[in-house]
């Protein structure tokens, strides 16, 4: 059993997700604790011909399991053949493809699974992990228990490792050995529709201004992206909002849908349940609007605004505009 | 074409709960509900059983006895019959045994669709549906927002960067939904009184075949420490301005922090 | 006698209450404000089987015992008394039916009122016959093989929106109101049928309550309930038990005013400390609290006496609901006071449930009748002889 430190690296096009630069860079962390290489499992359209890129946030080298533009979980097979006994730790991102992909080593494997983490080190030769649990009431720090197989998948949430600025690394990269197909291998897409408008990646945003039910319709977002343009950031909604179609569900922030971790996010019309919290707690700075005083979100804000947001984000609009000299 | 609905009961959330001392999640004397993303499951198998395509709809569940609480609840909503499988030994599993457990139960019960919600509220396992399938090499068909049969294929639709695709399998399959299937019904009250008569069977871990002994021990991770979260500056507020002396305030709260 | 409060009276009361708290309670003030019916809600309680409590199972009904069907009205009324009317009303419509009803006529009606389909109403009182019911002046001549009915009724809940009605009126004027009353089923899309208009009120203004005009409506034979001159004993056999269900509405109101007001002194602060940890406050709720309860235990008894047919019914359900109709005035007003100047204003609920109680004093025989049921049932058992 080796130090490495495995990661998976999902590509589309030739070009690798987001989650793949924060992970090669959260692998490169973990290796230099462990002594061991930060080795990426690469997969997805394009990802032979941009694998090596990898190597610029510290990945040493990287194993393609396969180049085609099909479901994720198709990779199942190759993977678990890759992973087996090859590192430390094998950080995979805690998106829906990642889970599954986790979930077919778990479950083939039997390894030892932790997550969604906020942090991951190497300590004492073993991965430790922490994750906020009960609602995040309490954060717990985990291990592998004595003489658990190796290695321990970790789930880590988006935005946990920032991207480092590229050097000039380059990883090896090689081919994965055939796997035996298994039924992981018999989805298939069969029909793909494209969103009829194109909408921006929440989880790359440093500034949010997203809407809830106070928003009340499609039109009540007008003033919120208005606000968001004047910020230079992007746009975010509820559960609530999508759900009532105001919004595509893409830019739906939560339990169910994106967590996002931006410098600056303002949530206006939005009540705080827990199950949106989850997706955006950890934003640097939270400015909240909301006519109801008693709203949760005022307890976990950092600035509670209590009005009416159709009086109070156009003005707060103009004062910014007025700042930058607009 | 039969559907069995895996669903897990989980403490009501909103309610005091914590680690004892032992760093294990004290699971005592807490209102018990079902995992809220299991609803959707449930609803989205209520749905196909309403339109004719399922023939039976089973729940499954693994937990304490108390767990038969959230099965007789689930077939208040619709739904025919639900097999508890509880067991002494089954205390404190993690994904992993839980998985093998629900793998097992699955193989006895040898439905269609065999399907779950996306997550569980208390201890987050997204894990179980995946290593599910693949423990018994069966497809997985992941966070759909509707999940159809045509004949025997099935398929979910599911949300991607740009839009969305629908992935299909050949049955069996594992399937996961996620809450964008829609409002989980009520339980009517003809419902409720039909739910105690409807079969609910219990199994032990010597009914699947699996001895106490391979899950002895099983958990793989342990808790090492549990603490709460970093002390938060107090919210400041700002309430009973006029709306342009409130965008004032708050101008200069995003300037001292660099944020404009 | 004692009653029990099974497992299943407790997952009712839960699945009553999730569903009060996540689909009616955020409706409420909106249906008080614009005094609409809210046909939402009657559609949403309808699936849930919840307006067909009181009907037999072969009618598509379930049932349930008057305890259960008391824990239903209570919860609903925790959140909006207007909406708990719906199926407070829909057993009040159909009573009359269920006591007096020969089998062809359930069977005829009963299960679209089960379903929820079709609305109930009961249609007694009249604009100079409130208390005194036997003054009631509607006249129903017999033509024939129908009855024709004449007249008018007013503060008829539903009467706007019920499909069948029970109705009473005089067959017999001449030997008045107590000996001369029958009672029929009039289906609301007969010709000379009318609601033309609602009252204006201070409480409960989603339910409408009409006036109703009756310009010759013809009512075959087969739609008379028991036989001429029983209108008066079936009203009153129907008011014995109805009356109980005021009672769980005015427990609900009631304690839907308590919770509200313990939620607002726990999180409002004066003089440097919540309002809660005040003793006056305490002192308030606790009396708030310890006589809702009361309430609510003395509905349940009654309840349990109606369903083993006690002789002494009215006794039981006359207290119930004295006693519950003035707790939820009392408490609804402590509430306010709790709450204070917030207690005054829409933006807070305690000032609707105010309005809303003072209706449980009034309807379905006053605070003053129940006194007289009770002190006659009263007398009647210490053996105390009537005034000559």
């Amino acid at each position: 059993m080796s130090n490495d430190i495995l990661f998976l690296a999902e590509f589309a096009a030739g070009t690798p997700a987001r989650s793949a630069l924060e992970l090669a860079t959260g692998a490169a962390e973990l290796a230099s604790q462990s002594g061991g290489s930060a080795v990426a499992l690469a997969y997805g359209s394009g990802a032979a011909g941009g694998a090596a890129a990898l190597g610029a946030q510290g990945a040493t080298r990287a194993i393609v399991l396969g180049d085609e533009d099909r479901p994720a979980i198709t990779y199942a097979p190759a993977l678990v053949a890759a992973a087996r006994d090859a590192g430390l730790a094998l950080l995979a991102p805690a998106t829906p493809n990642g889970r599954d992909l986790a979930a077919a080593l778990v479950g083939s494997l039997h390894l030892p699974a932790f997550g969604p983490v906020r942090a991951a080190r190497v300590v004492d030769g073993v991965v430790e992990t922490e994750q906020a649990t009960l609602q995040g009431r309490v954060i717990t720090t985990s291990r592998p228990a004595d003489g658990a197989p190796s290695p321990s998948v970790v789930l880590v949430l988006a935005n946990t490792f920032t991207p480092a600025e590229g050097t000039s690394g380059s990883a090896e990269v090689t081919q994965a050995p055939a796997a035996d197909e298994s039924a992981f291998s018999r989805a298939s897409v069969t029909e793909s529709h494209e969103a009829d408008a194109k909408v921006v990646n929440l989880e790359e945003a440093s500034i949010i201004v997203a809407g809830g039910r106070g928003v009340g319709s499609e039109e009540g977002f007008g003033p919120l992206r208005e606000l968001a343009s004047a910020l230079g950031g992007a746009v975010g909604a509820s559960r609530a909002a999508a759900d009532a179609g105001w919004i595509p569900y893409q830019l739906q922030i939560g339990q169910t849908g994106k967590v996002v971790k931006p410098s600056l996010y303002i949530g206006a019309g939005i009540s705080g349940a827990i199950q949106h919290r989850v997706g955006m707690q950890t934003a640097e700075h939270v400015v909240a609007i909301n006519k109801d005083a008693d709203a949760p979100i005022g307890e976990f804000a950092d600035l509670f605004v209590v009005g009416d947001l159709f009086q109070i984000v156009p003005a707060l609009t103009d004062e910014i505009r007025r700042r930058k000299g607009g | 074409m039969k559907i069995v609905v895996c669903i897990k009961q989980v403490p009501a959330t909103g309610v005091d709960k914590r680690y004892t001392d032992d760093l294990t999640l004290d699971r005592t004397s807490v209102d018990a509900i079902i995992n809220p993303l299991d609803e959707y499951a449930i609803e989205q198998a209520l749905r196909l059983a309403d339109a004719g395509t399922a023939d039976s709809v089973t729940y499954l569940s693994m937990g304490p006895d108390q767990a038969a609480e959230a099965l007789r609840r689930a077939l208040a909503m619709g739904g025919d019959d639900a097999v508890l499988v509880t067991d002494r030994a089954l205390a404190g599993a993690d994904e992993w045994a839980t998985a093998k457990v629900l793998a097992a139960a699955l193989d006895k019960l040898a439905p269609d669709v065999a399907l779950m919600g996306m997550a569980s509220d208390d201890a987050r396992g997204s894990l179980v549906p995946g290593a599910v399938a693949a423990m018994r090499d069966v497809p997985l068909l992941s966070y759909g927002s509707e999940l159809a049969i045509d004949g025997t294929t099935a398929r979910v639709r599911r949300l991607s960067a740009t839009g969305f695709d629908w992935i299909s399998a050949a049955l069996p399959v594992v399937a996961t939904v996620t809450d964008q299937v829609g409002e989980p019904r009520y339980a009517s009250l003809k419902g409720i009184m039909a739910a105690k008569r409807k079969p609910l069977e219990t199994w032990a871990l010597a009914d699947l075949g699996i001895s106490a002994d391979e899950l002895k021990g099983a958990a793989l991770t342990r808790v090492t420490d549990a603490r709460p979260p970093e002390e938060k500056a107090p919210t400041e507020r700002i309430e009973n301005l006029p709306a342009a002396e409130a965008a004032t305030k708050i101008a200069d709260w995003l300037a001292a922090r660099k944020l404009i | 006698m004692t009653y029990l409060l099974t497992p299943e009276h407790e997952e009712l009361r839960a699945m009553v209450r999730d569903l009060a708290e996540e689909r009616i309670a955020p409706r409420a003030a909106e249906i008080d404000e614009k005094q609409e019916f809210p046909w939402d809600l009657k559609e949403l309680l309808a699936k849930q089987d919840l307006l067909g409590t009181c009907f037999d199972e072969r009618h598509g009904g379930t049932n349930l015992d008057t305890i259960g069907q008391s824990i239903v009205a209570e919860e609903i009324a925790r959140v909006d008394a207007t909406t708990s009317l719906i199926p407070i009303v829909q057993k009040l419509g159909a009573l009359p039916i269920i006591l007096a009803g020969t089998d062809a006529q359930k069977d005829r009606y009963f299960p679209r009122l089960a379903s929820g389909e079709w609305l109930a109403a009961f249609a007694l009182t009249e604009a100079a016959a409130g208390s005194d019911v036997a003054s009631n002046r509607m006249r129903a001549t017999r033509d024939g093989d129908d009855y024709v009915l004449n007249g008018s009724k007013r503060f008829i809940t539903h009467g706007s929106v019920a499909n069948v009605l029970t109705v009473f009126a005089l067959t017999d004027p001449e030997a008045g109101g107590r000996r001369g009353m029958s009672a029929f089923i009039v289906e609301a899309d007969t010709p000379g049928f009318a609601a033309p208009r609602v009252e204006h009120k201070m409480g409960i203004r989603g339910s409408p309550t009409a006036e109703l005009t009756f310009d010759d409506v013809r009512v075959p034979v087969a739609n008379r309930l028991g036989q001429d001159g029983e209108g008066f004993r079936i009203a009153m056999e129907t008011l014995d038990r109805s009356r109980l269900s005021i009672a769980a509405q005015a427990v609900g109101i009631a304690q839907g005013a308590l919770d509200a007001s313990v939620a607002y002194a726990a999180d409002r602060q004066q003089f440097g400390q919540r309002v809660v940890d005040f003793e006056g406050i305490q002192f308030m709720l606790a009396d708030m609290a310890s006589q809702t309860e009361a309430a609510r235990q003395l509905t349940y008894a009654a309840a349990a006496r109606v369903d083993v047919g006690a002789s002494d019914l009215p006794y039981w359900t006359s207290s119930a609901k004295l006693v519950a109709g003035d707790t939820a005035m009392k408490v609804t007003t402590d509430a306010v006071q709790v709450l204070g100047g917030y207690g005054y204003i829409t933006e807070y609920p305690v000032e609707r449930m105010m309005r809303d109680a003072k209706i449980t004093q009034l309807y379905e025989g006053t605070q003053q009748i129940q006194r007289l049921i009770v002190a006659r049932q009263l007398l009647q058992r210490a053996g105390v002889a009537k005034r000559g």
